[in-house]
């Protein structure tokens, strides 16, 4: 048995170290999301636009199912170590835990340039142990926070309490927004945010906390539902509570389930991200960079801005682009 | 004639034997074929750094198969390793990141925390001993109940989110590996040299993978050449003998459950470091797959079988689909069913060998 135990495990070795790598030849750009949902399918969609025009091949990671570092990184470095990579567009799922597996790809000189969150606080301008990313692109979440309160605002009079329903609170994007929004509220005096939720990006336990909140503050007037999940299941609350349309909903993320809320007038406010923009751009600017390193200067930010969706435009053609399909 | 008549029997015996021995090899062969299938299947798999990978990112569920074992050999199960494991990846950083605030150096920080942790993760497996030693609470209940004690607590200690704070050094450590060899040969330990970016240096050893190793190796060495582990064997062949023989059956089931417990807390302090964050659920996926490992490696659970050894081979058999499905771009939806089918094919085949013996 014990012979037998040592031939195995000999040959195991034997097979892994002796069966030859893959060659290649084109530039080689790999796509990590955060997490399976449409806003990510909306930029891999992007994402496959631009490397397709640019003649890059392209290699889609495993969509996590779940939000999380433990979920992302063991994805992330089993699809690495499938051969060399120029280019990595990854989404961290947290803003510390993906600093070093990140770093440790940058130095083996893969490129990369980090999609929708970011490390650190982001600025990759200043020395720092996170500021290798080639750049971020994504939104302005913090900008968009607050814009998202001062929507709401108007719409609640400017009084009242409100309610955030958030997500992950170690992602980049999330804390942004909580930030933007909770400093929008303070700029009205006779508003007051009535507390923040976390569901981690599970829609029923989104749903669960905002219908816990309606029972504990029953004179909430608005709630910014702050993520896909969150919104989506901010939204069922409301509605299962009977307060659809009596309740002002701010939504982050223009799925089809918001979008049709917004048209049933369930919700009041959707913003949309350009996903698919920011895909496009960060392998667009990845590839120049990549092809003339001492000449091309990327922008260590790139923010693709955002759109807001009310019932006044919801139908508009010109919209329709902006819905994640 | 007489020749012939007595070469039968011995071609007879030799295929007896032949079947026997990869009967009981059956999970060693599975091994390997699976490995030799990803290697043609899997772009990339073919290559050491990959086995570091999947040593690196199976390190939990060989912690807690381990601490499984212990408990299905005296034919009890632990339900509650998962949640034992988030609750300590809690503990820890919590822990840590109240020293390092009081202003302790982050080495000792992350000293005493770990120690912290560890002493403190022995509670519920305590707890779970004594339910089901002395007040004779059946294991899936007493277990079970301690999945919802873990969770709640440590939900309630990080308010339903993550634990975050740790230093830099436990990153370095969690991510680091034993040994760095620099072109040319030159060789450091545990610190990565400082090379010109994108100058290959070889990594050897992922550290979490040695720390991992070594406690396997020492609980491995407590389950077949201690006292105490021949009585854990004993209690589950056949608990009333044992407890004839002499055997302090109560005191050892109590020692199982707080063994079990206390690699569920250092699963949870690796997790802590591979992942500098900790949370309640963290290790709720991994019970499936760490029950799977021992019933794969041939444990009953009816107890009185199974070794570390054979345990080890069931979780690589999982860590190997792991990695070759993620590298062959396949959904690791896939896993779920292929474990299932596994398992099914591990209870077969041990009752084939038991029917044949």
């Amino acid at each position: 048995m014990k012979k037998m135990v040592v031939a195995l495990l000999a040959t195991l070795m034997i097979a892994l170290v002796a069966v030859p790598g893959f060659s290649q030849a084109k530039l080689r750009i790999l796509f990590m999301p955060g997490v399976a949902d449409p806003f990510y399918f909306t930029m891999e969609k992007g994402v496959k636009a631009a490397a397709d025009k640019a003649g890059a091949e392209l290699v889609v990671a495993e969509y996590p199912k779940a939000w999380g570092p433990e979920n992302q990184i063991p994805i992330l470095q089993a699809t690495y170590a499938r051969g060399k990579f120029d280019l990595l567009l990854i989404a961290p799922t947290s803003t510390d835990a993906l600093k070093a597996p990140l770093k440790a790809i940058y130095d083996k000189g893969t490129e990369i340039i980090t999609v929708d969150t970011f490390i650190g606080d982001g600025d990759y301008s200043k020395a720092s142990d996170y500021s290798f990313p080639l750049s971020y692109i994504g939104s302005d979440n913090v900008l968009g926070g607050k814009q998202m309160a001062e929507q709401l605002a108007k719409m609640v009079g400017e009084k009242g309490k409100v309610f955030i329903e958030a997500t992950n609170p170690d992602a980049s994007s999330v804390q942004g927004r909580v930030k933007g929004f909770t400093a929008g509220v303070t700029e009205f005096p006779n508003m007051m945010l009535a507390g923040v939720e976390w569901c981690q990006d599970i829609q029923q336990k989104a749903q669960e906390q905002v219908l816990t909140a309606l029972q504990i503050n029953k004179d909430i007037v608005g709630i910014f539902g702050l993520n896909v999940f969150s919104a989506q299941g901010a939204t069922q609350a409301v509605i299962n509570a009977g307060l659809g349309g009596a309740v002002k909903m701010c939504l982050w993320d223009a799925t089809l389930d918001n979008i049709a809320n917004l048209k049933k007038g369930n919700a009041d406010l959707v913003l949309a991200q350009k996903p698919g923009e920011m895909g496009t751009l960060g392998v667009e600017w990845g590839v120049k960079f990549l092809k003339d390193k001492k000449n091309v200067k990327v922008p260590k930010k790139v923010i693709p801005g955002f759109m807001f969706f009310t019932a006044q435009n919801v139908n508009d053609a010109n919209m329709q682009q902006y819905i994640y399909q | 004639m007489s020749d012939k008549t007595a070469s039968v029997p011995a071609a007879g015996q030799r295929g007896k034997s032949l079947a026997s021995t990869l009967g009981k090899s059956w999970v060693l062969i599975f091994l390997l074929l699976e490995t030799v299938y990803f290697c043609f299947r899997s772009e990339g798999f073919a290559n050491p750094n990959s086995l570091q990978i999947m040593l690196f990112y199976g390190v939990l569920v060989f912690l807690l198969a381990t601490a499984e074992l212990f408990v299905i050999v005296t034919g009890g199960i632990d339900l509650s390793v998962g949640y034992v494991l988030g609750f300590a990846s809690i503990i820890s950083i919590k822990v840590i990141e109240k020293l390092t605030g009081m202003g302790l150096d982050p080495g000792l920080a992350l000293l005493l925390g770990v120690a912290a942790t560890l002493v403190v993760g022995l509670i519920p497996g305590l707890i779970n001993g004594w339910l089901v030693a002395y007040l004779k609470v059946p294991p899936f209940i007493a277990t079970f109940a301690m999945v919802g004690v873990c969770h709640g607590i440590s939900e309630l200690i990080i308010n339903g989110v993550y634990a975050m704070g740790l230093p830099k050094l436990a990153s370095d450590i969690g991510s680091g590996h034993m040994l760095y060899i620099a072109p040319g040969g030159a060789l450091s330990l545990f610190q990565k040299p400082v090379v010109e970016r994108g100058v290959s240096v070889l990594e050897i050893v992922p550290n979490i993978v040695v720390v991992t190793a070594v406690v396997v190796a020492i609980f491995a060495f407590l389950l077949s050449r201690t006292k105490f582990g021949r009585h854990v064997y004993a209690i589950g062949g056949n608990m009333d003998a044992a407890e004839r023989a002499g055997i302090p059956v109560k005191r050892r089931i109590l020692g199982v459950y707080a063994t079990s417990s206390f690699l569920a807390s250092l699963a949870g302090v690796v997790y802590a470091f591979m992942y500098v964050s900790g949370k309640a659920d963290a290790g709720a996926s991994l019970l499936l797959d760490s029950i799977a490992a021992v019933v794969i490696g041939g444990a009953s659970l009816f107890g009185g079988s199974g070794t570390v050894g054979r345990t080890m081979v069931g979780a690589l058999i999982i860590a190997v689909l792991d990695l070759g499905l993620r590298m062959s771009g396949t959904p690791t939806f896939d896993k779920y069913i292929l474990v299932g089918v596994i398992l099914i094919l591990a209870v077969i085949m041990e009752r084939y060998m038991q029917e044949r013996a």
